[in-house]
């Protein structure tokens, strides 16, 4: 529970920070999370930035057809996962959250059969990498059409409210996304009705190649929210303290019926938009060395350094640890073996037409 | 049994059904205090209250889309667009979210969910208020489509719509709202399977198809066929996805003469599945080819409104011609 003095003030200026660029602590409340859980975060940061490296290196071999880079959004994502029940809140993700599925959980042999469209899919193949989901861990499957899951997401937070469950729910998405007709639809209902939800918005400043400029006038995401009735928050999505307390607070103001709120994670998209992007084309090259300079990890790295939390040989055991589990993960999803075609036909209804069976029937003759 | 109207079955059915499954919600546009437009959730939301009966903001992509949450939730949400003709903004919500979700997921989530659309012409609506888009419907794998031209039949289909674990796209024929009127028996209604079509009269010269509304001026031009002493097999295929092929391919056999009528634009209509499916499978026991008796291509007239529906004059024309063939 936050306490009060604790409490963050919507619409700020400037995005909420709670460590400098030099690593110190900038909060104005003391920092409650222990030293386990601080390590943790880190390593769930480092978990996704490895996992993102490797699955683009994956895709130069061929071993998936697409990655969507989280590089450079892992404060934001971190933040994000630590910040509800897992398992018990549900949560919407987008298509570049990898580093949030990892630490929400998301067992990696899974996550890398969606990616390579084996057995070890749950999905069963059916969709184009980097779109996970779990029912175990109420991780709404992604879905690619953009914005498309915010208007289902307020629809479950009405439900929760109608049950009186005590849950939340949390959606992510970047900033194009705000531009989509789904994401008015569905803030504006949850508004309205006083729904249990964050929308969480990770602002990575393109839509592919469109810039922020070219996507609105706004001067922020944040602010739109005061039109939908809600608190707007605008957040250092570099800074995974920030993001996580901001998080914290906006998912306690849901559960104790408060009401939704919109969060806007200010990130960098280190990599281009997808494995078959060039970002090259449209964005200087100086502004993202600018960006790399304010790297997520490091900072955090700095932050656990001036609080003597930092081992070289912990880290390095981790990094080796996490690339150890990737290659177990890869080499498992490439023994589940290849999904059969005849799954195609299944799960479209129910209980399949005639019509659909005999479709399949023409398979075998 | 009492004498029913088409939209007072709906409302009576939604409020059955409220009461048997706590699951069941209602959501669209002036479906609470309003009772809807066309009034078919009368009394719900005194009933059952805001929570269960939700007025929702003007947005067919927020009633269609928060409807998917709902339903994968747990609720079985039944959400009602004011016009089939409004469904346009909530069409990605519906093929890129209903539709495809339990096969996406692998069936880890699914959207059992209804949407309600009163649809068609004959209420001098102009084409922004008389349209059958039933076709975009069928044309996206996930949807169940369902079309009923009565009260009786409207009440066993909603009944099936809700229980089904899979969306449903139900369209109401509006011009029918108020003009038809079908014993429904007292108590708990009987589901009527998709996919069964029902037959609605027996005969050995031809055949007639259709659904929804157009199953209006199907039945007057069988009443005239009837007056010239020429009995059709009249089908009502009730539900479009799944459809009763086995019943139209046999009786399309047994006669080898069809008329299709169907009020929504001809080409590429639901119609031309059912006459090309026939010519796949059963193309040698015709006596003529299939003939389809539609809309236009055009868009829906105002003034014109009556005229542009298939009636009973183009109905029996098309008969002649398959009689003639």
């Amino acid at each position: 529970m936050i306490k009060d003095a604790q409490r963050f003030q919507p619409f700020s200026e400037k995005p909420i920070t709670l460590i400098s660029p030099s690593g110190d602590w900038t909060g104005r409340f003391e920092l409650d999370l222990s030293d386990e859980q601080l390590l943790l975060f880190y390593r769930d940061m480092l978990r996704g930035r490895i996992v993102d490296e490797r699955l683009r290196k994956l895709r130069y071999q061929g071993v998936t057809s697409f990655v969507a880079p989280s590089s450079g959004q892992e404060a934001a994502q971190i933040g994000i996962a630590h910040a509800f029940r897992v398992g018990f809140d549900w949560i919407y993700p987008y298509y570049r959250d990898t580093a949030l599925v990892m630490a929400m959980g998301l067992p990696l042999v899974e996550f890398l059969g969606q990616m390579m469209g084996t057995r070890a899919d749950t999905a069963k193949g059916r969709q184009m990498p980097a779109h996970p989901g779990s029912r175990e861990l109420n991780m709404f499957t992604v879905a690619s059409p953009i914005a498309s899951h915010i208007a289902p997401a307020a629809g479950t937070a009405i439900a929760m409210k109608l049950r009186e469950s005590g849950q939340t729910v949390i959606t992510t998405f970047g900033d194009g996304a705000t531009s989509e007709g789904d994401f008015h639809a569905g803030i504006n209902f949850a508004g309205v009705k006083g729904a249990p939800i964050v929308f969480a918005c990770q602002n990575n400043g393109y839509a592919i190649s469109a810039d922020y400029n070219h996507q609105t006038a706004s001067e922020s995401i944040a602010i739109k929210a005061k039109a939908y009735g809600m608190p707007g928050y605008l957040v250092d999505g570099m800074d995974v303290l920030a993001s996580y307390y901001v998080m914290k607070q906006a998912v306690e103001q849901a559960r104790e019926g408060i009401g939704p709120s919109l969060v806007e994670l200010q990130v960098y998209r280190y990599g281009a938009h997808s494995t078959d992007d060039d970002d090259s084309i449209y964005r200087p090259r100086e502004e993202l060395d600018a960006w790399l300079k304010r790297d997520p990890l490091e900072r955090f790295e700095r932050f656990l350094k001036k609080r003597d939390l930092w081992d070289d040989a912990t880290v390095e055991a981790d990094r080796e640890a996490i690339e150890a589990e990737i290659a177990a993960a890869v080499e498992q999803s490439e023994a589940s073996g290849k999904v059969p075609f005849d799954w195609v036909f299944d799960d479209v209804l129910a209980e399949p037409t005639p019509h659909l069976l005999r479709q399949k029937g023409e398979l075998d003759t | 049994m009492t004498k029913q109207t088409l939209i007072k079955t709906i409302a009576r059915t939604l409020d059955e059904e409220m009461a048997r499954d706590d699951r069941v919600v209602v959501l669209g546009q002036d479906v609470g205090k309003r009772g809807g437009v066309f009034l078919a959730t009368e009394n719900l939301f005194d009933k059952y209250g805001p929570d269960r009966v939700m007025d929702t903001p003007l947005s067919e992509a927020a009633i269609i889309g928060t409807a998917v949450g709902m339903a994968t939730y747990g609720l079985r949400p039944v959400a009602e667009i004011q016009f089939a003709d409004y469904v346009f903004p909530g069409f990605d919500q519906l093929v890129s979210q209903a539709a495809k979700l339990r096969y996406r997921s692998g069936a880890a989530f699914t959207a059992p969910m209804v949407v309600r659309m009163p649809s068609g012409g004959g209420v001098g609506g102009g084409h922004h208020h008389s349209q059958n888009p039933e076709t975009h419907f069928v044309h996206t794998p996930g949807l169940k489509v369902v079309y009923p031209s009565g009260p009786l039949d409207a009440r066993g289909l909603l009944l099936s719509a809700i229980r089904d674990e899979d969306p449903v796209v139900f369209m109401e024929p509006k011009r029918l709202y108020r003009s038809i009127r079908e014993d429904i028996p007292d108590g708990e209604g009987e589901p009527i399977p998709f996919g069964k079509a029902s037959i609605r009269a027996r005969g050995d010269d031809v055949l007639l198809v259709s659904y929804g509304a157009s199953m209006d001026e199907t039945m007057k031009a069988h009443a005239e066929l009837v007056d010239q002493g020429i009995n059709a097999t009249v089908i009502d295929l009730r539900s479009l996805m799944p459809w009763d092929e086995e019943t139209v391919l046999n009786e399309a056999a047994r006669i080898g003469r069809v008329v299709l009528v169907s009020e929504a634009v001809h080409t590429a209509g639901f119609m031309a599945e059912i006459a090309a499916t026939i010519a796949e499978q059963v193309l040698d026991s015709l006596l003529a080819p299939p003939l389809r008796v539609s809309g236009f291509d055009t868009p829906y007239p105002y003034a014109q409104d009556r005229q542009y529906l298939p009636g009973p004059n183009r109905i029996l024309r098309a008969v002649q011609r398959a009689l003639d063939y």
